[in-house]
Order: structure tokens, then sequence, then C-alpha cells
């Protein structure tokens, strides 16, 4: 695969591991990869919001066990660490959405340094998700 | 088992599990010379599919594998 487009809209912290696992296994084999940030994900791409990502719903009083099950496996077990270590294996482009941005507080000022910026919809469909050999939704 | 083969380097993923096995597989043969064998020892049985379609895919030669008691070691022969 040469390029992955991803979309991640979920912010508990066990279903957006998945979508980051496969960008992580992608960019090591050296695929181009690109993530849009979308609804509450968004919040993932400022230090605070990434801190304040949770295992949800019914598994919501799991979040200390999966996180020491993820560290067992060898992953970092924060979000911000785990973006900084997908962003230094490759060619990995982190996007947050603009509506999502606008509506869950993410601006230039709070966003993380690993990310590219704040974009439109319009734009990472038509160039990335268009443009991938496979593209992912979560 | 890896007797006649010359290994150059060894990874130990041991107790890692996906995509953790195939990330630190990536990273380490890419500072190893075309040629170099990389032996891979592995507990997440996801690597027995992982790496034998990693290597079709990637042109890195699978030379040898084994498995004892859920431990898995792969031999690549970097492209």
């Amino acid at each position: 695969m040469k390029k992955l487009a991803i979309v991640i809209r979920d912010d508990e912290y066990d279903k957006i591991l998945t979508p980051l696992a496969f960008a992580y296994l992608e960019a090591s084999e050296g695929a181009e990869v690109e993530i849009l940030f979308v609804n509450w994900a968004v919040r993932a791409l400022t230090e605070e919001g990434a801190k304040q990502i949770k295992v949800g719903g019914n598994h919501a009083d799991k979040d200390a066990w999966v996180r020491e099950r993820v560290a067992n496996a060898g992953l970092p077990n924060d979000i911000n660490t785990l973006l900084k270590a997908i962003k230094e294996t490759g060619d990995v482009r982190f996007y947050a959405c603009s509506l999502a941005a606008n509506i869950f507080e993410v601006n230039q000022d709070n966003l993380i340094p690993e990310a590219e910026g704040i974009v439109g919809a319009s734009w990472f469909l038509n160039e990335h998700m268009v443009n991938a050999d496979h593209h992912q939704y979560f | 088992m890896n007797g006649e083969i010359q290994v150059t380097k060894i990874l130990d993923t041991s107790g890692k599990c996906c995509p953790m096995p195939m990330v630190e597989t990536n990273k380490t043969l890419k500072r190893l010379a075309e040629g170099d064998v990389l032996q891979i020892i592995a507990t997440d049985p996801g690597t027995q599919v992982d790496i034998p379609s990693w290597c079709e895919r990637t042109g890195n030669q699978l030379i040898a594998s084994n498995e004892q008691e859920n431990l898995f070691t792969y031999y690549v022969k970097k492209a």
C-alpha cells in the first residue's frame, strides 16, 4: 500500500487505538498515511484533549486495565505519546477538521506540533481520500 | 535450528502484540544492509501470518521459521 487515508471520529480510548495501530503499522512499512480527526476525536490533537480520552461506554470502569494491557503489548499507553511515536515512524500527517475544531475548541494555539493544521473536509476528501489506495472510517 | 543461518541481528519482540512486532521489524530492517539476516522472536501468534505476507509484499526473504511452545522465530533476509 502506498497511501492510506483514515477518518477518525470516535475519541474513546479503546476505539481510537485501532486506527492509530493501523496507521503505525502502515507508516512503519513506508506507506504515506493521512489522518483527519473529526467530531470529538479532534481533541486528541491537543495535549489536554488527549489526556481526557478514556475508555467509554460499557467498559468505562476498565480504563486502567486497558492501559496496562496496551503498555504490556509494547505500545505507548497515552494518546499523545502514541501520536508522537507514529509521527516519528514515517510519512504520517494528522489534520484537524475545521468544523470539528470550531465546535470542540481546537485552534492553532492548542494544536499539538505533530499536527499539520486545521483543514476543510472538502480538501481532505478530494485530495487524500480519493487518491488513497485504501481509506478507513473509525 | 539456526546453526547454518548467519544472523546479523536479533529482534526480540516477546510479550509485545500487534502492531509492535511489525513496527519494530520494519524499523530494524531499515537499518540493515541488503543480504543481512534478521532473526525475529515473537510471542504474538498474529506474526505467523503477518511476517510471511509482509515478506511476500516487500520482497524480503523468509528463509526459515519455527515455533516452539508458543515462541515464534523467523529468519528474514533483507532484499
